[in-house]
């Protein structure tokens, strides 16, 4: 750990409180780093502060000092965003945690920024209502860090990602102004939205202190549908004819390598015997039983077009959840093997397109790398795997990755896709950048940020390099 | 062999009910029905003794109303051969339920009569066994393993500290526990064959019985809300705490 001088720890004590300043290595790795491994957590020190108030003192005290400053949420991320590799001050939010002013007729409840997201979305359950962003690290990432992050899941086909929940931020700049960004308002066109470019900046504008959400109806009965399918064109097939029949709450797919392993490991029955090259995972509502007749419409339909194979649907809230666990425990089945991972997007429709080529390129050159695909096809965001060869040491596994990388982002790119679906930039994607926004986007994000933070002590080296 | 199974609606067992406001009863409204997880394991049985040519014909009732036809065909989708609906209204208790059941064991007279051990609403683990001494058949209870052979079924109950294996002639009565089997997902071809599977439907007039009711319910509360666990910040004020708050050290 970088170590501050004593007077800086003890003018941060007098801002937060002594016990609240971490300068020992417990406290760097609890709070120095997120999800990923790659970099080794060594920030100058830990701060804790426990109003919006302490966060400004805070932040002016570094920018006084000359100290870099890392906010940190549920440190769920997987983009190394929420990391302190380089001597900063990591924020953590954790302490600003109330939820309060709920509002019946607007239906939006005030955050703050350290409210885990399972707790709002138990909060907005107990009034009736849902917070329809969910993913598997809900029980832990921050609302802050959801925001930070604009974190999207499995409903995203049927409620979009944070961004479509946050009607009021509040942020504290670079220099330690406090904004207050669209205060709930439905309509503002009053001028430029400067929430929508905090939503998604990775701190590196400022410390998201408070988030008012907006809530849901609550979903309903929904019902979940396995279906086998003979090729991802068919998929897509399968997803135009799903449409405007079926509420569709989620529109996910894997391959047969991915069910086969998870079905093996997880011990979990297979959605039935015939075994197909893909499959998709469908979640709509089924309040009646129109539904469940549109759905064997839909069944029908794509079983006599060649597209549909064989398929189920479950008959009840436990096989609806067990079916989900087809392709929620992917993830944790395959991490035996030590996957290269990349989380991608392109438009829904060039989803095939963008497979096949991938397939083509690391298969021509690694016939031996075993490629695992999943992810929100529904939303054109894939999940890439590739398994590591048990014969192969892991170094020259990673060196090998770190080609098939450049390969797919070439492909994304000729695809206009994006090389982050939903996990952002941090330090793990910086130098892939490009492949998606061009240099002129780049510079003007760098010019958004010199606005917001001056002298560059937001969590800085992340997303791109000044 | 023909064999019946018994299926009932119930409330989705991963649905949190509520008690309605006067207590009366649970509140159902606009609650997610299933059928009874005890039962789908019975149809499951039944389909795989068929499947292993034991059985040669499955048959599945449901007492209830116009909506349990539902859970019928669900079972007709896993694989049972025609189903029968005994129209009701409103709960039915245990006795009327057994009654009910004897009287289309007399019309079909299956060899064995799978039921679930008890439904998830109600838990009153009672209609498998009245059935049995209403129509004088011997009973497997709590059954994790069913084998048929010949004129007798074997069945391995879940007793209390082990394992206990009857053997049973048949016609019998044998009533499901959790680890039977895992009942399969009902594939959308299945469920499409399905609807075109024969379901007749019943009075309890045409099976000769009376609906009565013996019993009342008085009063239906919550379970008390779970103190917030609390934090303590060492050993001694554990020890301290487990001595003279819970008084359990
Ligand atoms: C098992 C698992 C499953 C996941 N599934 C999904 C998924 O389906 N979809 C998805 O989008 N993501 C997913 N993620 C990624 C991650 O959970 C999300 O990105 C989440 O939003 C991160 O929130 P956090 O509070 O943990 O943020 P952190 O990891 O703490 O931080 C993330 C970034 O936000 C910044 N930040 C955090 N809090 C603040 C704040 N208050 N102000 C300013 N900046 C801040 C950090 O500096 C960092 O750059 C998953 C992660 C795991 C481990
Ligand atoms: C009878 C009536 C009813 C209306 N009702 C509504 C309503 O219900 N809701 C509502 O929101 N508005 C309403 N408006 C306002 C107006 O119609 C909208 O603001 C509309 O979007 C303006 O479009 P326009 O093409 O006429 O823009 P203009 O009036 O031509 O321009 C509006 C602004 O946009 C800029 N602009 C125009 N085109 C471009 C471009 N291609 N690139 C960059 N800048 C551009 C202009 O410089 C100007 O600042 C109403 C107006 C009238 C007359």
């Amino acid at each position: 750990m970088t170590a501050l001088a004593e007077e800086q720890l003890s003018a941060l004590a007098a801002i937060v409180g002594a016990d609240r300043v971490l300068d020992g290595p417990a406290g760097a790795e609890q709070y120095g780093r997120d999800w990923t491994r790659a970099h080794v957590p060594a920030p100058c020190a830990v701060v804790l502060p426990g109003s919006i108030a302490e966060v400004q003192s805070v932040v002016r005290y570094a920018r006084r000092a000359g100290l870099a400053i890392v906010p940190s949420g549920g440190r769920t991320g997987l983009s190394a965003g929420a990391v302190a590799a380089r001597g900063e001050l990591v924020l953590v939010l954790d302490r600003l945690n109330g939820i309060d002013d709920f509002s019946p007729v607007d239906r939006t409840v005030r955050c703050g920024a350290g409210v885990v997201t399972a707790e709002l979305q138990a909060y907005a359950e107990a009034k009736g209502l849902f917070y329809p962003v969910d993913f598997a690290s809900a029980g832990s990432s921050q609302v802050g860090g959801n925001v930070a992050t604009n974190a999207g899941g499995i409903k995203v086909i049927r409620h979009g990602m944070t961004r479509d929940w946050v009607v009021g931020v509040k942020l504290v700049t670079g220099t330690g102004e406090l904004l207050d960004l669209n205060r709930g308002l439905i309509k503002n066109n009053a001028g430029y939205d400067l929430r929508h470019l905090v939503i998604g900046s990775e701190g590196t504008l400022g410390v998201i202190v408070e988030v008012t959400v907006s809530l849901a109806d609550p979903p309903g009965d929904l019902a979940v549908m396995v279906l086998g399918v003979p090729d991802l064109g068919a998929i897509m097939d399968v997803l135009h004819c799903a449409r405007g029949r079926l509420e569709l709450h989620a529109f996910e797919f894997f391959s047969e390598e991915a069910l086969a392993r998870v079905v093996e490991h997880q011990e979990l029955q297979r959605p039935f015997d015939t075994a197909a090259p893909f499959y998709a995972l469908l979640e709509f509502a089924q309040p009646d039983e129109a539904a469940l007749e549109a759905a064997m419409a839909v069944f029908e339909e794509t079983v006599e077009q060649g597209w549909v194979l064989d398929g189920c649907v479950s008959q009840s809230v436990a096989q609806a959840q067990s079916l989900w666990r087809l392709r929620e425990d992917i993830s944790e089945t395959i991490s035996r093997w030590t996957p290269y991972k990349n989380d991608i997007s392109t438009r829904v429709s060039d989803v095939p397109g963008f497979l096949a080529e991938v397939d083509a390129v690391v298969s021509e050159h690694y016939p031996d790398f075993q490629i695992i695909w999943f992810g929100h096809i529904g939303d054109g965001n894939v999940h890439l795997n590739v398994l590591k060869p048990d014969e192969l040491p892991m170094d020259e596994f990673q060196a090998r990755c770190g080609e098939v990388s450049r390969w797919v982002f070439e492909i994304v790119q000729r695809h206009g896709g994006s090389v982050s679906a939903e996990h952002g930039v941090g330090l793990l994607k910086k130098e892939y950048l490009s492949y998606s926004r061009s240099e002129t986007e780049i510079e003007l994000m760098r010019g958004i940020k010199r606005v917001f933070d001056p002298d560059g002590i937001m969590n800085p080296g992340k997303i791109f390099d000044l | 062999m023909k064999v019946l199974v018994a299926v009932k609606r119930v409330v989705d067992y991963n649905v949190k009910v509520r008690a309605k406001a006067d207590g009366s009863d649970v509140d159902l409204n606009n609650v997610k029905m299933s059928i009874n997880p005890f039962c789908e394991i019975a149809v499951e049985e039944a389909v795989r003794l068929k499947e292993a040519g034991v059985a040669t014909e499955v048959i599945a009732v449901s007492i209830g109303d116009k909506a349990c036809q539902e859970q019928i065909r669900t079972a007709l989708a896993l694989g049972a051969d025609r189903g029968i609906q005994v129209e009701t209204e409103g709960a039915v208790e245990p006795l009327v339920v057994a009654k009910l059941l004897k009287g289309v064991v007399e019309k079909e007279e299956p060899q064995l009569v799978i039921l679930g051990k008890q439904s998830i609403d109600g838990d009153n683990n009672q209609t498998g066994q009245m059935l049995g001494a209403l129509a004088g058949m011997p009973q497997g209870t709590f059954a994790s393993v069913v084998k048929v052979d010949g004129d007798r079924v074997q069945v391995t109950r879940e007793v209390d500290g082990g394992l206990q294996t009857v053997s049973l002639t048949l016609p019998a009565i044998v009533t499901t526990d959790l680890r039977l089997n895992e009942p399969r997902y009902a594939s959308l071809p299945n469920i499409m064959k399905a609807k075109k599977k024969q379901l007749d439907v019943y009075t309890p007039a045409d099976l000769g019985v009376e609906v009565t009711k013996h019993l009342t319910l008085v009063k239906v509360e919550p379970p008390a809300e779970r103190q917030a666990g609390i934090k303590v910040e060492s050993v001694d004020e554990l020890v301290d705490k487990l001595k003279n708050e819970a008084k359990v050290i």
